[in-house]
Formats: C-alpha cells, sequence, structure tokens
C-alpha cells in the first residue's frame, strides 16, 4: 500500500503507517509521525524512500545523522542536497550549534512526537547523476530498545523498519573494544528484530542494504584499520547474524569527535560531563554512500 | 558468501598508502590505489660526525660542536647545519600570547597574558621522510630518548606490521609518495623524542600562538586570528572546507604563511605542543582526560569548524594518542653559544 499522490478531499494518508489523518492534522495521529513530510512528497510527486539509523541509546546517532545532513547540506564528495521543508534542518542545526559550542546535543526524546525527522532530496553526482528523495528520522535508542524488546510498543520504529530502503546500524567501538557485551547483544537483538519482520524463509536472507558503522572511533582508533575484521574479532554474535541472515552487509568506522575531554571539579558527586574539544571528521559520508549505491 | 565482507587478509594484502583521508569533502584529492610503496632506508655512513649530517640532526651538531673540533670535517658539517637551520627555521619575535582559559572563548572569558621570548620555528612540520631517519638511527630502541615511564608503552609505538614506526607505516617505511607530507600518528612522546634527537624541541603553547597571531611588541598592537591576517580564506590552509580531504605535503599553501614565513599553521595537521592542556569549562570545572592531555594546536584537514582552526583555539589531545591528523614542527632556542 502506498500513499495517493491524487487530490485529497477526506483525509491524508501517513506515509509511515499509511493511516489516514484529518487534512490539517501536523502529526499522524497513529504513529506521530510529521504530515508535513506527506504534504511535500504529494507536492513533489514523489514517493520518499526511507534510511533508518538505528543502534543503542548515546551510541551517537543524532550527531552521526546531524553531521551527515549538514555534510550533505555542503555538497559534501559527490553529493548535492536539498532540504525540503525547514523541519528537516532542525536536527542539522542543533547538532552542528553543540558542537561548534563543544556541547553534545540534548539526548532525543523517547516520544516519537518530539524526535527530529529530515526529508531531503539527494543527487549523487557523477555520470549519471541519481536523484533521490530521502525521509530520515532521528529515533530515540530508548524507543528503539523498548520495540525490540516488547514489539509494537513504538508503531512508528515497526513501520519506519518495515518501509526501511536501507538501515545504518550505528555501534559503540570503543565499548566493544573494551570487552563490553551490551553492543554485541543490543546490535543482534535489532538484526534479529528486521530478520524476524521480514519472517523470510530460512534460507532466504535479507537484502536491504545494512551498513554496520562502528562509531566513536576516536576511543578506539585501531577500528579505522580493519571495519570487518574488528567486528569478527569483538562483536561475534553481530558477525554470525550478518553472516547467516543478511546478504548485503558492509562494514565502516566513523567519528566525529577528534579528542574528548571531561569536566569535573573532583567532587565524588559531581556529574562528570563529557566535552568534544574538537572535531576530526573520519567515515562519515562513506556509509551512507554505499547505501545510496545500492538504492 | 555474498556478504561484502573484507577479511583481514585481504585488507593487508591491498593496503594502500596510509596518510589517512576525512569524510567527504569536496573536490577529493585521488588517492593512488596501488600497494603501498615503501621509502628507502637511510644508509648510514661510519664515521660519526658524517652520520649526524646525513640524519640532519642538525640542532646537535650545533649544541655539541666541542665533540668534532678535531675532526677534519667538521667545518664543512657545522657550515651545512647552519644553512639548513636558517633555510628551515624563522625567527619569531618575542610578544605574549592571551590564552582562553575556557573552552568557549568568547569575548569577556577569562585569559591568561603569557609572555614569549625570540626562538625559532621551523617554518614546515615534520615530513614523513625526515622521520624515517629517526626511525632508521634506530632512536625508538635508544631509552635515553624517552622518559622512563614511558617505556612500557614503547611497546605499541608500532606501525601496521608491527615495527616500531609511526602508526600508519608499513614495515618501519612511509610510503614514498607520501614523503613531503608531515607525519602523523605519532604520539607527543614520539614528537618530543624526534625534537630532541635532532637537537630541538617542541614549542610551547604560548610560543605556537606568538608565531601563528603575530603578536609581536610594537605599536601597531596586531593581533592575527590566521596567520595571514583576521578573515578565513580556505584557499591558504588546509580544512575540511577546503575540500582535498587529507594531508598536502608540507611546503604548499604558500600564501597562508606567517610573516616571517612559517606555514600551515592553521590546517593540515594538528601539532603538538610541549605544554599541558589546562583549560576550564563554563562552570570552571577543570576539563581532564582520561590520561595526561597535551595541547594541540592549529586544526587539521578534517576539521570541520573554521572556528576551531584559528591561531588561539585552545584544545588538547591525550599523549598517548597516534591521531591520524596529528604533525608536529620544531623549535630552537637563540640563545646557544654557536648560534
Amino acid at each position: 500500500m502506498s500513499p495517493s499522490y491524487a487530490p485529497e478531499t477526506t483525509g491524508t494518508e501517513c506515509l509511515i503507517c499509511h493511516v489516514q489523518n484529518s487534512q490539517d492534522a501536523v502529526l499522524c495521529g497513529n504513529c506521530s509521525a510529521p504530515m508535513a513530510i506527506v504534504h511535500d512528497s504529494i507536492a513533489q510527486g514523489r514517493s520518499p524512500q526511507l534510511v533508518s539509523i538505528v543502534g543503542e541509546s548515546n551510541v551517537g546517532k543524532t550527531v552521526y545523522l546531524g553531521f551527515l545532513l549538514d555534510m550533505l547540506a555542503q555538497r559534501a564528495g559527490d553529493f548535492e542536497a536539498v532540504p525540503k521543508g525547514a523541519y528537516s534542518i532542525d536536527l542539522q542545526q542543533t547538532v552542528i550549534n553543540h558542537l561548534a559550542h563543544r556541547l553534545f546535543p540534548p539526548k532525543t526524546p523517547m516520544e516519537a512526537n518530539q524526535w527530529y525527522w529530515a526529508y531531503y532530496q539527494i543527487c549523487k553526482r557523477g555520470r549519471h547523476p541519481k536523484w533521490i528523495d530521502l525521509v530520515m528520522p532521528d529515533m530515540a535508542g530508548e524507543s528503539l530498545a523498548a520495540e525490540i524488546t516488547t514489539p509494537k510498543t513504538f508503531r512508528v520504529i515497526h513501520s519506519l523498519l518495515t518501509m526501511s530502503a536501507g538501515t545504518l546500524l550505528l555501534i559503540d567501538a570503543g565499548q566493544a573494544a573494551n570487552g563490553a557485551t551490551q553492543p554485541d547483544f543490543f546490535a543482534l537483538k535489532i538484526l534479529s528484530y528486521i530478520d524476524t519482520m521480514f519472517a523470510g524463509k530460512r534460507n532466504e536472507r535479507m537484502r536491504t542494504p545494512t551498513a554496520v558503522v562502528l562509531c566513536k572511533g576516536d576511543y578506539c582508533p585501531e577500528v579505522f584499520d580493519d571495519p570487518p575484521g574488528f567486528v569478527e574479532a569483538n562483536l561475534n554474535r553481530l558477525w554470525n547474524m550478518c553472516e547467516s541472515r543478511f546478504e548485503n552487509v558492509a562494514f565502516f568506522a566513523a567519528s566525529v569527535v577528534g579528542s574528548l575531554g571531561y569536566a569535573t571539579s573532583g567532587d565524588v558527586d559531581d556529574v562528570v560531563v563529557p566535552v568534544p574539544l574538537h572535531t576530526a571528521l573520519q567515515g562519515i559520508l562513506e556509509p551512507f554512500e554505499w547505501i545510496i549505491d545500492q538504492l | 558468501m555474498a556478504l561484502r565482507l573484507l577479511s583481514r587478509r585481504q585488507q593487508r594484502e591491498s593496503a594502500e598508502p596510509q596518510q589517512p583521508q576525512c569524510s567527504g569533502s569536496a573536490g577529493r584529492q585521488p588517492r593512488p590505489k596501488d600497494l603501498f610503496q615503501p621509502a628507502e632506508r637511510t644508509m648510514l655512513p661510519d664515521d660519526e660526525l658524517q652520520r649526524y649530517v646525513q640524519l640532519e640532526r642538525y640542532g646537535i651538531l650545533l649544541s655539541q660542536a666541542q665533540r668534532w673540533r678535531g675532526n677534519a670535517a667538521f667545518r664543512s658539517a657545522l657550515a651545512q647545519a647552519r644553512q639548513a637551520i636558517d633555510d628551515s627555521f624563522a625567527l619569531v619575535l618575542d610578544g605574549f600570547a592571551s590564552l582562553p582559559q575556557t573552552i568557549n572563548d568568547a569575548p569577556g572569558c577569562p585569559e591568561i597574558d603569557v609572555e614569549t621570548a625570540p626562538y625559532l620555528l621551523a617554518r614546515y612540520t615534520v615530513t614523513n621522510a625526515q622521520f624515517q631517519k629517526f626511525v632508521d638511527s634506530g632512536a625508538y630502541s635508544d631509552l635515553d630518548l624517552w622518559p622512563r615511564d614511558v617505556w612500557p608503552h614503547l611497546i605499541d609505538f608500532k606501525d601496521q606490521t608491527g615495527q616500531h614506526a609511526p602508526r600508519f607505516w608499513r614495515e618501519a617505511c612511509h610510503d614514498r609518495r607520501l614523503a613531503d607530507h608531515p607525519v602523523v600518528g605519532v604520539c607527543f612522546y614520539e614528537a618530543d623524542a624526534y625534537a630532541r634527537w635532532a637537537g630541538y624541541r617542541l614549542p610551547t603553547e604560548a610560543e605556537w600562538q606568538m608565531a601563528a597571531s603575530w603578536r609581536i611588541r610594537s605599536a601597531a598592537h596586531v593581533f592575527r586570528r590566521y596567520p595571514w591576517g583576521d578573515a578565513l580564506d580556505k584557499q591558504r590552509c588546509n580544512i575540511w572546507a577546503s575540500g582535498l580531504a587529507t594531508t598536502a605535503p608540507v611546503r604548499e599553501y604558500a600564501s597562508g604563511a606567517a610573516p616571517n614565513g612559517v606555514l600551515q599553521l592553521v590546517g593540515n595537521v594538528w601539532e603538538w605542543t610541549s605544554s599541558d592542556f589546562e583549560v576550564m569549562d563554563e562552570d570552571e570545572r577543570p576539563i581532564v582526560g582520561d590520561m595526561l592531555m597535551k595541547s594541540i594546536r592549529g586544526g587539521a584537514f578534517d576539521t570541520y569548524f573554521p572556528a576551531q582552526a584559528t591561531s588561539y583555539f585552545r584544545t588538547g589531545q591525550a599523549c598517548l594518542v597516534r591521531a591520524h591528523n596529528t604533525g608536529f614542527r620544531c623549535a630552537l632556542d637563540i640563545d646557544g653559544d654557536d648560534r
């Protein structure tokens, strides 16, 4: 089922969950996706594709997506990008403003009606320029965790992952390198959720392009030397899941922060605040470019 | 398996010159896609004086001149050393640097003024070719060059093949196509050891800022935001917005030189200084790292925010980090008796 691009008289169908909403609805009453995306896509006369950025809380999804959008807007690499609507710029503005002042942006709220969404027309220049309409929401890690643990807690997440033409799975490389099993288990849960959602046959593997992005490379620079080797060695459950069930997977490493400090008064009770001292972008564009090449 | 998985072996076999790139600047410079091309090792003569000349340890030649006074070749070696230092170092006049004390250096934030004496600063950052001589001389095994508390970490100062060398080298060699690029993948201690090995030192943070901001003592009381003036010009430096996305040879961006001819103080690679990184946040809480942090200055090819690549922007890096975007340049005092 896909949204109709003919003039509507009775209501507007949500692009994400396909539920009918009143024409003046700002957010979908069912899944809380902004209806502006639907109006913009109708105005464009094109159906946008969805790219999901998933990962556990604090892995850096918001920062990654904010920088990615800002780089696209600055025509990084072979890309040209046009934001559709002011709401599409809010995320990158928030992220850039915070990092420029050496602060991390606030955590994405769990409530879907408070998430940032970005709707961009993206062109990959080259011999055969390719224009794609993309919608990329900034999902909260806690909401993702709740949905994969208890499906249908967040219908919007289920709908988004069902519709995604590509997925970027972000993993905290620093934690994984330190021997923590949490990143491995969380990645395994997400992939298992996606795999179950598509309920393919036993021998049929998921074909949706999935970019596994090892984030926070500044904690663990070795990850840039050999991302697949790092996953095989440090995230073996994820590696095996990819081998068994996902046909189109690529591994990348990324980093935004060049150096991290901590503000602390030294008191035992004092909160330690991480301070991104400067930026050093590595590997932000590459996984996205790979996804775009697959679409 | 249909997965796009590169095995580690495949990755090693397809090794490219590893002067790392940043993410997606426009107009990326094409990187050679063929295999790593190792530079030749330095052939070291038996004669100690000639060896010092060959290794370009000119600072040592000048400061320890009395060691070779009886050597027939000393006069020409000394002349060569003096000429090399004249060519590769520039005078930074005395002045003072105002160091912001908080991370957000907005107008009115606390600063301290640090007086700097006149000194010589290398016009260029140390290149891969220069650092090759340090590696070939066996400096990583010379414990006198390394502080005692770093000795346990020396085994970590290895290249991609496990040899003592900067992080992105292979078999203790740089890629010869990157010979004139700044050496990167060296921690503070490697930078400091090189400088002392060659007879120089690292500049302090205040000295570095003095060189980049050119705040000399004069009636004009000039303070430059960039070595060339006050306005950002991405054609004069190599930052993210410049679009190169990797390091440039150390003699490029001549139009971005400081008044005394020192190049690339802003952009290309961050530069280690000898100063500890000591700043506070806006609530005056000290900012610390996982380990001792040293001040690095100037921004690099992957610095996204132009405001982080200026003459006064302060940041730090943990002293053992061997980053892809951090190199160094040497400094030299001018009060030596033989200079």
